[in-house]
């Protein structure tokens, strides 16, 4: 249950995975950001279809929808919609609360 | 004290139903293992395709839960390969492909998928599908194994039906080349060439008029025994036992290309192994007894001959009397061959007395033919 898209609310049971997610969330901007500047849309594409497998499996549909935006911009090689997602993602890594239940 | 597993009273525990996660999303490995895991379920893990097919054929598991875009080896191209190798074909093979992705799910047909599962996974959904072809998959094996059941069954029971007649080796080789088919027995009957020995007692006449008949059925036991055991050593199948003869085919139901060398080897044993039980008779009851042995080779019929409520698998034809003829001519310790059997032993014979008879003209045959007489000593045979 999202009570806000900055305050999600997880599996009690995916509590021990959740740092590890987050550390994993937070190497997976960097690598965007890399690609980015790179101009590597397969690598944009790959990153952004992970993160949309991934995001909401665990509870996080904002992460889910970034990438599907992500993968749709490496796919139109769209620098300036991308580089508008990895600044948001950035925003939310760094907001988000969760709340296990 | 605790009880080990496996003692006696303590059924075995069940096998933990084993899954393969193929992912190379680090995250998604450890969230689909911690939700299988939680159903007691064995989660084994690859991080691509190479690793997941290596692992498959090393210690192939239960179910396979397989991403679709990873380096090397994509997820279809691991399923195709699964299911085109019939070791592993049986194994359900769940893709994990996008929501959205239909023309994933269609790849994913045409490579052999079992099932199919959305990312963003659901628990519910993961779950549901793992738990339906968890149960398909066992119940596949339960009736696999009953199927097994009942063909090692089938087969005993053929060993069991068999086994008073020909050797317990012939007798496992019949079961295990019965297939599906039943009674091996029961096929027509054919032309075919083999090795006829005929094995009698001399002197049973006067071993029936000088004793009882509970000793007489107890000494013929004993002499039986001997020559039985002598028959299946090398393979040979009784097709007849009547009064004191027995009748031994080689070559039947089941190529032997060594059948006359079967035959001369048990007929030497046969002798020799009765020489001690003749010798104990002789202090006992004053009996002079042995065993008289013809062996013939030619073709013959052999079949299944009777009525609907009794029949004999049995061998007809002139190798078969003639190796008649030639165990009445026999005298106690002697063994009487034919020409071709002769041909076909003579290496074997060095250190034995042979008599070459010449043309003999036999009961029941138009034309005479040689015989051969080998004195099969006990000494020699030992």
């Amino acid at each position: 249950m999202i009570k806000s898209n900055l305050m999600v609310t997880v599996a009690k049971d995916l509590e021990d995975l959740i740092p590890v997610f987050f550390k994993n969330r937070h190497k997976e901007l960097e690598s965007l950001r890399r690609a980015l500047a790179s101009g590597d849309f397969d690598q944009l594409r790959h990153l952004g279809h992970r993160m949309k497998g991934v995001g909401n499996s665990y509870g996080f549909a904002t992460i889910s929808e970034i990438g599907k935006r992500i993968e749709d911009g490496a796919r139109d090689s769209d620098r300036k919609a991308i580089d508008a997602c990895i600044g948001e993602y950035a925003d939310y890594l760094s907001k988000v609360q969760v709340v296990y239940e | 004290m605790s009880k080990r597993a496996g003692s006696p009273g303590t059924p075995p525990a069940p096998a933990a139903f084993r899954v393969l996660v193929v992912d190379d999303d680090a995250d998604m490995v450890a969230f689909l293992g911690l939700l299988l895991q939680r159903e007691g379920m064995k989660v084994e893990t690859a991080s691509d395709g190479d690793a997941a097919l290596a692992h498959v054929s090393a210690t192939p598991p239960d179910l396979v839960l397989l991403d679709v875009m990873m380096p090397g080896a994509s997820g279809f191209e691991v399923c195709r390969q699964l299911k085109s190798d019939e070791a592993t074909a049986l194994i359900p093979v769940v893709l994990v492909t996008s929501l959205e992705d239909s023309d994933s799910r269609v790849r994913g047909i045409e490579a052999g998928a079992d099932d199919f599962l959305s990312k963003p996974v659901k628990r519910e959904e993961l779950l549901a599908r793992v738990k339906t072809l968890r149960r398909l998959h066992e119940t596949r094996k339960e009736l696999e194994s009953r199927r097994l059941a009942a063909e090692v069954q089938r087969k005993d029971a053929i060993r069991k039906a068999f086994s008073r007649y020909i050797s317990p080796r012939l007798a496992d080789r019949i079961a295990d080349a019965a297939g599906d088919q039943g009674d091996p027995f029961q096929g027509r009957a054919q032309r075919t060439n083999l090795v006829a020995l005929f094995a009698d007692l001399r002197g049973f006449t006067r071993l029936t008029e000088k004793n009882e008949v509970g000793a007489v059925v107890g000494m013929l036991n004993e002499y039986f025994a001997v020559l039985t055991d002598a028959a299946y050593q090398h393979d040979g199948t009784i097709f007849n036992m009547a009064g004191d003869s027995l009748l031994v085919g080689f070559n039947v139901p089941f190529p032997q290309p060594d059948a006359a060398e079967r035959a001369w080897r048990t007929a030497l044993e046969m002798v020799g192994r009765f020489a001690p039980v003749a010798a104990a008779w002789h202090r006992r009851h004053g009996l002079d007894l042995g065993v008289g042995v013809g062996i013939c080779t030619g073709e013959a019929i052999i079949g299944n001959v009777g009525s609907e409520h009794y029949a004999n698998y049995t061998i007809i034809g002139n190798p078969v009397n003639t190796a008649a003829r030639l165990m009445q001519m026999a005298a106690a310790g002697e063994v009487l061959v034919c020409g071709p059997v002769y041909e076909r032993i003579r290496r074997l014979l060095s250190g034995y007395s042979v008599t070459e008879r010449g043309d003999v003209a036999l009961r029941g045959r138009s034309e005479p033919i040689a015989v051969f007489a080998v004195q099969a000593s006990t000494e020699a045979s030992a």
